[in-house]
């Protein structure tokens, strides 16, 4: 066996496994998904189905012009998630990440990372169930705290069902945008703000003109973070809210899932809502790639 | 980095928010764990925000014998004991090749992973769940194990052909020259020498896996092949009837990955630090 030949072949072996299962599993479904979308097909038999018509867009038209506008809500309902994340997440991450990286507080320095951290591991099932507990119904935590207030409160629905949903994704990924920013934090180079305060800078001046100059990349980066999750939510709300009431908390994940998986199935509407899905992710991995190319080198 | 000489009041302040949110992340988790101590009639006739007045602890045998949950535990066991090693043994494989082994379709194959860490999975399901019932896998272990290792790999052969370009040329190239294969170099030198990157990936996979719920609840139907999420997720929206129970359900299902987390959290959080990067 000449070597030319076993690098080919050594080539093959290592990387052969992983790309046949990542084909079928996730690149193929995905063209699949897509070109599913345009047709009619509802179930039942693929190949040599002979009700199977290719529609064209019709699919997406309904979706985009039927009069419940459910696919809006539950796209408004991801654009708030991004909203949490970017006005709330990252910078409260942030905050959290610059006070534990600066060594403003000496003690338990570790063990306020660790716990607040701590959702982040835990099953979005887990924490649904117990905020629907916490938080819905009669018998809730929540009508508890306002007895205490207000002896006489009833129960009444909530006018604004998204926003308990909205504070649960807060509490529980603030953690994760924390830990991003404490690992870019402890890159820059100290010797950099230590000359800055021999220098004379004060701590403010240090953080505007050191401290954020240098993460502009990671901050976009969490950016980016924050739609791809907030296109990932599904787990969370199915448990805490399961998209109700009357669909008001749902986001495209709940959607295509209700329109394929309940009900009488709606498959050409569940594809569409698919594809644009992926649609946005790849915008996404196109901007991802032009801001590694901005920002030199990708990793940072 | 320093320690810096801040005032007092300051340091009152960064302390205060500090405790403040660090008492708002636990303390649902710590009220759940103590209302699994209660019966339902106590958690609904006495203050929600108090401690039990009697310890009960009736709902953990209900909830571990009737509730099936030492089946599920073991479901879960299994299905992250063949994810893992999977995804770290196939991410390691394709990282060698893509970061050591220079072809010009590696741009390209290499690319196609990356597109994999952004795209999302609920994107796919209705494909899947058509491919799985062509290939008459629905109900089956093999229906959910394949899906978790492909959803596991875009990130793992990220991480490992990351790690692997920093391992030296000379060594590899000298092991070359004295005769070893691809082969030989990656099971005696890659592999072990990547260990830390396999590490952090297996982190990731495991509560990846130990968590998924959306692929369990479609694939499998029957309650002896489901893993512990789908038991929490039967009580998701369907409330009110036996909340001692439900508690303790949550509380079960929690203590595992607790246990996960307080062992490995040093390197589980390095680990997301070097995934999200990129992003």
């Amino acid at each position: 066996m000449t070597t030319r030949t076993e690098k080919r072949l050594s080539y093959a072996v290592l990387v052969l496994p992983a790309l046949i299962i990542y084909l079928s599993v996730v690149a193929f479904p995905t063209i699949f998904s897509i070109l599913l979308s345009l047709t009619n097909y509802n179930g039942g038999l693929i190949f040599g189905n002979p009700d199977i018509h290719f529609v064209g867009l019709k699919s997406y038209i309904w979706m985009f012009t039927e009069p419940m506008g459910n696919f809006y809500q539950a796209l408004g309902n991801n654009l708030l998630i991004v909203a949490v994340s970017v006005f709330g997440q990252i910078p409260l991450g942030f905050g959290l990440a610059y006070i534990l990286s600066r060594r403003l507080i000496g003690r338990g320095n570790k063990l306020f990372q660790t716990m607040i951290y701590l959702p982040n591991v835990i099953s979005s099932i887990i924490i649904g169930v117990l905020f629907n507990a916490i938080i819905y119904g009669r018998n809730s935590v929540l009508m508890e705290v306002k007895r205490l207030f207000n002896p006489s409160a009833v129960f009444t629905l909530n006018p604004n069902p998204m926003v308990p949903v909205l504070v649960v994704i807060l509490w529980m990924f603030t953690g994760f945008y924390m830990i991003i920013f404490l690992a870019n934090l402890q890159r820059i180079d100290p010797a950099i703000i230590e000359a800055a305060r021999i220098d004379g800078a004060k701590e403010f001046r240090i953080l505007w003109h050191i401290t954020l100059p240098a993460l502009s990349g990671v901050i976009v980066t969490t950016a980016i973070l924050a739609i791809s999750g907030s296109l990932k939510s599904f787990d969370l709300i199915y448990a805490m809210t399961n998209g109700g009431p009357a669909g008001k908390t749902r986001v495209l994940s709940l959607f295509m899932y209700e329109s394929a998986f309940r009900g009488s199935p709606n498959y050409p509407l569940a594809n569409a809502i698919s594809t644009v899905m992926v649609l946005i992710s790849i915008v996404l991995i196109i901007v991802v790639q032009r801001l590694g190319k901005t920002f030199g080198t990708k990793e940072d | 980095m320093d320690k810096r000489n801040v005032s007092l009041p300051v340091k009152i302040v960064i302390y205060a928010v500090m405790i403040i949110f660090t008492v708002l992340t636990v303390y649902p988790i710590l009220w759940l764990v103590l209302q699994s101590f209660k019966t339902s009639t106590t958690y609904l006739t006495t203050n929600k925000l108090s401690l039990p007045a009697k310890w009960y602890t009736g709902n953990y045998p209900f909830v571990l014998v009737q509730g099936n949950y030492l089946n599920f535990f073991y479901n879960s066991l299994i299905y992250s004991a063949v994810t893992v090693p999977a995804v770290v043994i196939l991410s390691n494989m394709a990282g060698y090749a893509f970061a050591k082994i220079p072809f010009k379709i590696t741009r390209w194959l290499y690319g196609l992973f990356i597109v994999g860490i952004l795209l999302t999975l609920q994107s796919i399901l209705i494909p899947l769940f058509l491919m799985v019932s062509a290939a008459k896998l629905h109900d089956t272990r093999l229906a959910v194990l394949i899906p978790y290792i492909a959803l596991g790999l875009p990130m793992g052969v990220y991480l490992c052909t990351d790690f692997i370009k920093s391992i030296h040329n000379e060594l590899l190239e000298s092991a070359r020259i004295d005769g070893a294969s691809f082969m030989r170099i990656f099971t005696r030198i890659i592999f072990p020498m990547s260990a830390p990157v396999s590490v952090t990936l297996a982190i990731i996979t495991f509560t990846g896996t130990w968590n998924e719920f959306i692929l369990m609840s479609l694939m499998i139907s029957s309650e002896k092949y489901k893993a512990i999420p789908y038991a929490v997720g039967r009580y998701a929206g369907s409330l009110g009837s036996d909340y001692g129970k439900l508690f303790t359900s949550l509380t079960v299902a929690l203590i595992p990955i607790l246990v996960f987390y307080f062992i490995f959290r040093n390197q589980i959080t390095k680990g997301v630090a070097a995934g999200a990067v990129k992003g």
